[in-house]
C-alpha cells in the first residue's frame, strides 16, 4: 500500500461522505428545527433528481436545472408542509406515517410517469489523479459543495430574521408565539428549506446516482441513520456523525469492499446509539 | 389602558380562573398578588392567548385583542413568562433580536438598546442564553419582551430564583422605564417587598379571582388583609 493509495482513499472516502452529507442536510434540518421526521424525504431527493433531469433534456444547462430543480422542490415542500404536515403537529408518529405514504404515493408516480429505470446524464470527464490512482473530479468538486452547504446553512440559521426566529420557535414554540413569532410561518419556511436541500441533492448529485424512482430509498436509509445519530443539533451533530460514519465506511469499503464498508458503517451507527441513545450532539451546547 | 374583561380560562377543559376583570391604566404598575396556585400565572398566559378562553374579552387601547398569540405580542403586549423560558441555545444577542425581528423592528437597534439598559448583559452577548445565571437569565427574557417595544409588559414572578442585588436591578429598571418612557405594567409576584416597592395599585387573587383591590397604601396599612390572603 502506498502513500498514493492512502490519499486517494481518504479523497474518494471524503467525497463519499460528501455525498451522504448532501443528501442529509434537509432531513437534518427538517427534524433540527421542526422534530418533524419527513419520511419523503428519499424522494424528495428523487424529485430534484428528476425535475433536474426533465430540465437538462429541454436543453437547459446543468448548473441552471439545479437552480431550478432545488426551487421546485423547495415549493412542493412548501405545500406538502400547508396541506399535510401542519394539520400534524406534536403527532410525530402520525407525521411520519403521511410522510411515508406520501414517499410511497410518490415513488409510485416516478414509476408509472418515467418507468423503472431512466438514462443519466453521464459524470463530466476529469479526473483528479495522484500518481497511478485517479479520481473523478466531479467527485472531489462535491467536497466542496458539501461545506459551501454547511456554511451557508450556518449562515442562513445565524445571521437571519429567520434562522433566529425559527431557532427560537423550535427551543419553545410558546414562548416564541408570546413574543411575536408566527411557529407555523417558520415552519412552513423550514420544511420548505428541507426539501428545497433534498431536491438540491438529487440534483446536483445526477451525475453520480442517476435518476431511478427508487433512488431516493438508497440515499435516505445512511441519512435517516446519520441523523439519529447526530441527536437534536442539526448542523454540529450531523456534521461530526457523517464525518466519522461516512468517512470510516468509506475507508472500508475502498480498502475491502462496499459490503464491508456498510457494515461498518451500520455497526459503527448501532455502537454509537448505545452509548449515547439520543445522538451524540444531545449535551452539546453550540447553536446548531 | 390594558383590560381584561370577565375572563374565564384554563387548560383543556379545567377552568382555573373564572370571571377575572381587571384594568391597568397608562403608565401605571399593577401588581397581581396571591398565594401560589390561585391562578395568577394561568390569568397572565390568559392574556397573552396561551390557556384556553372559555370567555371573556382582553383589551388593549380600546381595541378587543384577536385569539392570535403571535398577534397579541405585536399589538403591544411584552410578556416575561415564570421561570424565564430565554431560548438556552440562542446567544443574548439572538434571544434579543428575534423577538425584535418577530414584531418587525430592526433587530440591531433593539440589541444595542437593550444592552445599554443592562449593562451586566454585555459581557455576555455573545454566550448562549442557556449558560447563564437565573438573574443573567432574567434580564435576558425582560430584554427579550422589551425589544418587542410593548405598551404594556407583563410579568410573572421575576424574582424568582433570583439573587437580591439583580431583584434590586430590576425594580430600578421597571422604575425608570415606567418614568422616563411611560412603560405600563403587570407584575404577578409573591415577593411582596418587590411589588410594594414598583406598584401603586394592586389587585390580589384566590381561588381563581380576584377577591380585592387596593391601593399600595391601604394594603401597608391592613395587616390582616395581608396575613389572610397572602400567607404562604
Amino acid at each position: 500500500m502506498t502513500l498514493d493509495y492512502i490519499a486517494i482513499a481518504i479523497l474518494s472516502s471524503l467525497s463519499t461522505a460528501s455525498i451522504l452529507l448532501i443528501a442529509t442536510l434537509g432531513l437534518a434540518i427538517v427534524f433540527g428545527l421542526m422534530g418533524v421526521i419527513n419520511l419523503a424525504h428519499g424522494e424528495m431527493i428523487m424529485f430534484g433528481a428528476y425535475a433536474a433531469l426533465l430540465s437538462t433534456r429541454l436543453g437547459v444547462p446543468f448548473p441552471l436545472a439545479v437552480l431550478l430543480a432545488t426551487g421546485a422542490t423547495a415549493l412542493f415542500g412548501a405545500v406538502v408542509e400547508i396541506l399535510i404536515i401542519r394539520r400534524l403537529y406534536g403527532r410525530m408518529l402520525d407525521t411520519m406515517l403521511a410522510t411515508w405514504g406520501l414517499s410511497l404515493a410518490l415513488y409510485q408516480s416516478a414509476v408509472l410517469a418515467f418507468g423503472s429505470v431512466t438514462p443519466g446524464i453521464g459524470m463530466p470527464q476529469m479526473t483528479v489523479r495522484i500518481g497511478q490512482y485517479g479520481v473523478s473530479a466531479y467527485m472531489v468538486f462535491l467536497i466542496f459543495v458539501a461545506v459551501s452547504c454547511v456554511a451557508g446553512l450556518f449562515w442562513l440559521l445565524t445571521r437571519t430574521g429567520y434562522g433566529i426566529m425559527a431557532r427560537a420557535a423550535i427551543a419553545d414554540a410558546e414562548t416564541a408565539s408570546a413574543i411575536g413569532i408566527e411557529s407555523s410561518r417558520m415552519n412552513t419556511v423550514t420544511f420548505a428549506l428541507g426539501a428545497g436541500l433534498a431536491g438540491f441533492a438529487g440534483a446536483i448529485l445526477l451525475p453520480v446516482f442517476p435518476a431511478t424512482p427508487s433512488m431516493g430509498f438508497a440515499l435516505a436509509i445512511k441519512a435517516f441513520l446519520a441523523v439519529v445519530v447526530a441527536g437534536p443539533l442539526p448542523l454540529s451533530g450531523t456534521v461530526t456523525a457523517i464525518g466519522t460514519l461516512g468517512t470510516a465506511g468509506g475507508i472500508t469499503s475502498s480498502i475491502w469492499s462496499t459490503a464491508a464498508g456498510d457494515l461498518f458503517f451500520f455497526g459503527t451507527t448501532i455502537l454509537i446509539l448505545r452509548l449515547w441513545p439520543n445522538g451524540i450532539s444531545s449535551l452539546w451546547r453550540y447553536k446548531l | 389602558m390594558f383590560e381584561i374583561c370577565e375572563a374565564t380560562g384554563g387548560y383543556r377543559k379545567t377552568v382555573i380562573v373564572r370571571d377575572v376583570s381587571l384594568t391597568v391604566a397608562e403608565g401605571e404598575i399593577v401588581a397581581l398578588l396571591g398565594r401560589n396556585g390561585v391562578g395568577k400565572t394561568t390569568l397572565l398566559k390568559y392574556a397573552m392567548g396561551l390557556t384556553a378562553n372559555f370567555g371573556g374579552r382582553v383589551i388593549l387601547g380600546g381595541a378587543s385583542l384577536a385569539a392570535d398569540r403571535a398577534k397579541r405580542a405585536k399589538a403591544g403586549l411584552g410578556y416575561v413568562p415564570q421561570g424565564r423560558f430565554v431560548f438556552p441555545r440562542l446567544t443574548v444577542v439572538e434571544n434579543i433580536a428575534s423577538a425584535a425581528v418577530a414584531c418587525g423592528h430592526n433587530h440591531r437597534d433593539a440589541v444595542k438598546r437593550i444592552l445599554s439598559e443592562f449593562p451586566a448583559l454585555q459581557e455576555k452577548a455573545h454566550a448562549l442564553a442557556g449558560t447563564l445565571s437565573g438573574g443573567q437569565q432574567q434580564l435576558v427574557a425582560l430584554g427579550r419582551a422589551l425589544a418587542t417595544q410593548p405598551k404594556l409588559l407583563i410579568l410573572d414572578e421575576p424574582t424568582e430564583g433570583v439573587q437580591p442585588s439583580i431583584i434590586d436591578e430590576l425594580a430600578g429598571t421597571l422604575l425608570r422605564l415606567n418614568r422616563q418612557e411611560g412603560l405600563s405594567i403587570l407584575v404577578a409576584e409573591q415577593d411582596l417587598d418587590f411589588c410594594l416597592s414598583i406598584s401603586q395599585r394592586a389587585y390580589i387573587m384566590d381561588r381563581g379571582t380576584v377577591v380585592k383591590e387596593a391601593t399600595k397604601d391601604v394594603l401597608l396599612a391592613d395587616n390582616h388583609l395581608l396575613q389572610n390572603l397572602l400567607a404562604v
